[in-house]
């Protein structure tokens, strides 16, 4: 019951970070948007690691794609980048404070970011990489917000 | 820690079943049209999402709209009759130009230029991808939008439409990096390719040889060439020209025209070309 209870919460604040993701904006906001469905799976992964994982991660992803009209398999990859690194220290991540959950978090997404703008540049396409401090910092500002609608998300136990 | 290392193992594998079948997905999607069905799809899953992800948009138009004092609309409004008297009167000098030119045209035995009617749209959703500058409009097949046809706003090309469904499209802006425009500076007719990059506000411009006679400030409209964009429509201003030494060709910057993030109605073209496309079918 209590795993049913949380699906509907996962779906349900994945449809908000899609609204959140398609909401127009204009000049310079556009390329500093976070990226609120990356952020919600990160949180959700932090919050619930024996549930969802990189499988999860990589399934936003491919929809993230499709949504979004990026090719195929390229946020799929991001996705279950994050999700697997957070993998790794998700058994004590859950112990960290707000502040040190949203340095994680930005570290993690500054490391894909990286390697998915040097794939870009190898490919000679534009990878956005001057637009990646300012959105990194949005991202940490939005943060907070993201994972405590998640903790809220969690049915109580007792 | 035997079980630490299983759950790594496990990890590493997960990640890397998953990347391989990233790679063999853009593969796929790279050399066949197998996903279109599956955008299509997502397009009209995500739709209703537009509508509420434009909320805000609205709430903060309706409420611009409503504080503004009386006196500022009726001052908007007098404003606007005076602007309409002005057009209406260069409307008629330009209708005479136009019989002129057709004459001479006729004259030097050259074909006479296309009529263009237009379409008002609606954008009802921008790509989340800042990397992929696409737009979602309110008209479909039921309005007759076709894949291909041109886009623009009041200042400018905007982009063409890549693909159509019943109520709504999608639009690819000239900004995308995969666009390609080809266009003439209004100058002196010099023609070149316009391309998008990674910024809404920037198109370069590609194979302008550094002895080419170009400037700053130079106004650049369409070519017609390539035959999907109509000829003379404003495209935007040479922003800065780099000559790197030992480079064939210049670099060069260009505004676009067109206000591609901000433009919320634009017009769907139909040229007389297309009409008659049509009639044939």
């Amino acid at each position: 019951m209590e795993s049913d209870n949380r699906g509907i919460a996962v779906c349900l604040t994945l449809i908000l970070a899609v609204v959140l993701s398609l909401m127009p904006l204009s000049g310079d906001w556009i390329v500093w948007k976070p990226n609120f469905l990356l952020l919600t799976v990160m949180a959700w992964i932090m919050r619930w690691p024996n549930g969802l994982g990189i499988i999860f991660a990589a399934s936003v992803g491919l929809l993230a794609d499709l949504l979004l009209r990026s090719s195929p398999g390229h946020s799929m990859i991001v996705f279950a980048l994050c999700a697997g690194a957070l993998s790794l220290v998700s058994r004590w991540a859950k112990y960290l404070s707000m502040l040190q959950r949203t340095m994680l978090m930005a570290l993690i997404i500054t490391l894909v970011a990286v390697l998915e703008a040097s794939i870009f540049m190898a490919y000679g396409r534009p990878s956005g990489i001057e637009h990646l401090p300012m959105k990194i910092l949005l991202s940490m500002l939005a943060w907070p917000f993201i994972d405590l609608l998640i903790a809220r998300s969690q049915p109580r136990r007792g | 820690m035997a079980n630490v290392f299983n759950r790594s193992s496990t990890l590493l594998r997960k990640l890397l079943a998953v990347i391989l079948l990233a790679v063999v997905l853009m593969i796929v999607d790279n050399l066949t049209p197998w996903f279109k069905p599956a955008y299509s799809a997502a397009d009209n899953l995500v739709r209703p999402l537009y509508w509420i992800a434009n909320i805000p948009l609205r709430v903060q138009e309706w409420s611009a709209n409503s504080v503004t004092p009386r006196s500022e609309i009726e001052s908007d409004n007098l404003r606007l009759t005076k602007e309409s008297l002005i057009y209406h009167g260069q409307l008629q000098r330009m209708s005479d130009l136009a019989a002129e030119n057709m004459r001479l045209r006729r004259l030097l035995n050259a074909t006479e230029l296309l009529q263009d009617s237009v379409l008002v749209t609606e954008v009802i959703g921008v790509s989340a991808n800042p990397l992929r500058h696409t737009l979602t409009i309110d008209r479909g097949t039921t309005d007759g939008v076709f894949v291909g046809q041109p886009l623009l706003d009041a200042e400018g090309l905007m982009g063409q439409i890549i693909d159509v469904h019943k109520g709504h499209s999608t639009a690819l802006l000239i900004t995308d990096s995969s666009h390609a425009l080809p266009v003439q500076v209004l100058r002196n007719g010099l023609r070149s390719i316009a391309e998008g990059g990674a910024d809404y506000n920037r198109l370069n411009l590609k194979f302008v040889s550094p002895t080419a006679d170009i400037q700053e400030g130079d106004k650049l409209v369409s070519s017609g060439l390539g035959g999907l964009y109509p000829a003379g429509y404003p495209v935007g201003t040479v922003l800065s020209i780099v000559r790197k030494p030992g480079d064939n060709f210049l670099e060069i910057d260009i505004d676009p025209s067109a206000e591609i993030d901000r433009s919320r109605h634009l017009l769907l073209l139909y040229t007389s070309r297309d009409s008659s496309a049509d009639a044939v079918e």
